[in-house]
């Protein structure tokens, strides 16, 4: 009985890798054709140059969001039985991060120069303090990950030294959290500045951008964590979690999205009052027109509504099922919020001729080859936590805590 | 352990040593270049009289033959504006060279930059592609590369060559005030907005003299003259760009000259 429900664990473990080996070969084939034949290949216009792989870009490091934020719990407010979760989420950040350089090298016009931000500064520029900050804490969750492959038995039965100086990295981790923080706080935010500094578009000419994305990212990022680390759990015989932490995190993600909500309304509210050319357009277009199922299923009810109501319900978090579909729209709603906010200010085109500014929409919808490379990220970062949480141990809540000298867990999970 | 403690302290020590390093050399090397970027006494900029504006586009014709802009592409477009007195009015839309340029200030990489004598350039060599200025840009002035230009350019006709490097795929371009022909100009003591030569090519093939262009600087420049005798208006004031191209309002009476 036991080892027929290994063999086809096997196999389903199998044709998940496969199905995903071949969504990424099918992005691989898309993005050489992004590179052999230009951008002239995506359906991006000089009136919309933003469209799905900036989408992808911003919600990859919004879910990526976790990582500084687990880190900074167990490293610096010292709530160490959280850190078997800081692990995950910190695997999970460096497969956003990844993600994240991936989407930007295809969308880049000339990727060969991505490197440039590091060499020609522009500190006035929020998309260069972006980028710096992205390559810094990718080196950080680089070296935060270090440990998770050196304390891997494969890897410390073949490279022991190599293992060895990989797991002393650890002892960094307090910095490491700190520098994790800052660089956060100030790119997460960033990225909603990178919209919110631009008077020529009024939908998104205004402060909050910025906060709003922050208080988004600190939901959808610890989602992704406990979401994945539940499914590691369930569809793995070999992963260990700990629902009980799972738990706690989730009703914290209940109450940011408490504060979310709360921020979203008075900045969607203070938006309605008098006519502002381009602002009461962009607005109409998210809660009325072709955004607004978006706008109000995925991002608002969906995405914040109902999930804050499973997750600050004690007996309705505790129904795994419902947790994680909870935590599935948190994901959704996060991601429409970014694709939403991207498209309501490019979408509208304002005049720019004497008499009354007049706002004129236009369209934007993806070309086979952008969606096929977005998904070939996507089906990346999938692959990448599959393989991680196989080989790697990423989502373990025993091990971890012993290994690393910590306090061992009070609770120990009933099996 | 002490062993432990020394190697953490030694690894901030070296780490903070590196970033400060850095970054002072980063602010050095910004300071010297800002000291010695040399000033200009010029600042150019064009009036465009819409009176004379017939909407024949040979700006924007000239300006491709010019600069090697592909067919695709419009450095400068005239977009009709409305009627007046029964007449189509017309608003030619260069760049605007803006004082305080979006697209300067959002460029991550300084691709776009400006020049001491005011005119908002890109450095086609530095530009990652990344079209943050052309959603920045509130005048749709700038155009990006989607793909490679190929082949010859239907305007630049047989008995002349473009005077401009055609830009490669996946660059941001614009209207650069035709600053070579300023340039060498200059050089050879002419005097831009005066000497055709020295000005920009859409000024030059316009056959109403609908473009006037000059030396803000100089209260004797043609365009300064024509901003002192008529009300003049900017596109987009209100957002503060500070555009150097001035428009001229349709008026009833016939201008002079």
């Amino acid at each position: 009985m036991r080892a027929w429900g290994r063999v086809v664990k096997l196999n389903r473990f199998h044709v998940w890798v496969t199905v995903l080996a071949a969504v990424v070969l099918a992005g691989a084939v898309a993005g050489i054709v992004v590179f052999t034949r230009g951008l002239v290949v995506t359906n991006l216009t000089d009136l919309v140059p933003w469209g799905l792989w900036i989408t992808i870009d911003l919600s990859a490091i919004a879910m990526s969001a976790g990582a500084f934020l687990l880190c900074a719990a167990v490293y610096l407010l010292d709530l160490k039985r959280y850190q078997p979760i800081a692990r995950t989420a910190t695997f999970i950040g460096l497969i956003g991060y990844s993600m994240a350089v991936l989407t930007l090298l295809l969308d880049i016009g000339r990727p060969d120069r991505f490197w440039h931000p590091m060499v020609f500064w522009n500190p006035h520029s929020v998309l260069w303090e972006i980028t710096m900050c992205v390559t810094l804490y990718l080196t950080v969750l680089a070296l935060e990950s270090a440990p998770i492959l050196g304390s891997a038995a494969w890897f410390e039965d073949r490279w022991p030294r190599v293992a060895a100086t990989l797991q002393r990295i650890h002892h960094y981790a307090p910095y490491l959290a700190i520098a994790g923080l800052g660089l956060s706080l100030l790119h997460q935010s960033s990225l909603g500045a990178a919209y919110g500094v631009l008077k020529a578009r009024p939908i998104w000419y205004r402060p909050d951008l910025s906060v709003l994305f922050i208080v988004s990212a600190m939901a959808g990022g610890p989602a992704l964590t406990v979401l994945a680390s539940m499914l590691a759990g369930r569809l793995s015989t070999r992963v260990y979690i700990n629902d009980a932490l799972l738990e706690k995190v989730s009703g914290f993600i209940g109450w940011v999205l408490m504060a979310y909500l709360y921020l979203r309304f008075w900045d969607m509210l203070s938006m309605t009052y008098t006519y502002s050319p381009g602002r009461t357009e962009g607005l109409r277009l998210l809660t009325q027109g072709p955004l607004s199922f978006n706008f109000w299923v995925g991002e608002i009810i969906l995405g914040i509504l109902v999930p804050m109501v499973v997750l600050l319900r004690p007996s309705l978090r505790r129904v795994p099922v419902l947790r994680m579909i909870a935590l599935l729209m948190i994901i959704g709603g996060v991601a429409a919020y970014r694709w939403d906010t991207n498209l309501a200010g490019q979408l509208i085109v304002l005049t720019y001729l004497p008499q009354e500014i007049v706002a004129r929409y236009t369209d934007y919808v993806p070309s086979l080859i952008e969606t096929l490379a977005g998904a070939g990220v996507i089906a990346y970062g999938f692959l990448a936590f599959t393989l991680g949480a196989r080989y790697l141990n990423v989502v373990d809540h025993q091990v971890q805590a012993e290994a690393h000298g910590l306090p061992q867990l009070a609770t120990s999970a009933a099996d | 352990m002490s062993e432990e403690i020394v190697g953490r302290r030694s690894f901030l020590k070296a780490l903070a040593a590196g970033v400060s390093a850095t970054v002072g050399l980063r602010l050095v090397s910004r300071a010297s270049a800002s000291e010695s970027g040399e000033s200009s006494p010029h600042r150019w900029g064009m009036v465009i009289d819409q009176t004379k504006c017939i909407g024949c586009g040979y700006c924007t014709l000239a300006c491709r033959a010019t600069n090697d802009v592909s067919p695709n592409i419009s450095w400068n477009r005239v977009i009709e504006a409305g009627k007046y007195a029964g007449e189509p009015v017309y608003l030619p839309r260069p760049c605007m060279h803006c004082e305080h340029a979006p697209c300067v200030e959002v460029c991550p990489v300084q691709a776009t930059y400006h020049r001491p004598d005011g005119i908002v350039m890109m450095d086609y060599d530095r530009c990652i592609g990344c079209r943050y200025c052309e959603i920045a840009c509130p005048y749709g002035a700038r155009a990006f590369n989607w793909e490679a230009f190929e082949g010859p350019n239907p305007e630049v006709p047989r008995w002349g060559e473009p005077e401009v490097e055609r830009r490669p795929r996946g660059v941001v371009e614009k209207c650069t005030f035709c600053y070579q022909r300023i340039d060498r100009g200059l050089e050879l003591g002419l005097e831009p907005g005066k000497d055709s030569q020295a000005t920009p090519a859409c000024v030059v093939a316009c056959p109403t003299k609908a473009r006037v262009f000059g030396d803000l600087n100089n209260p004797e420049s043609g365009a300064s003259q024509l901003l002192e005798r008529y009300p003049a208006y900017r596109l987009r004031e209100d957002l503060g760009t500070g555009p150097r191209v001035y428009y001229l309002p349709t008026r009833n009476e016939e201008v002079a000259g």
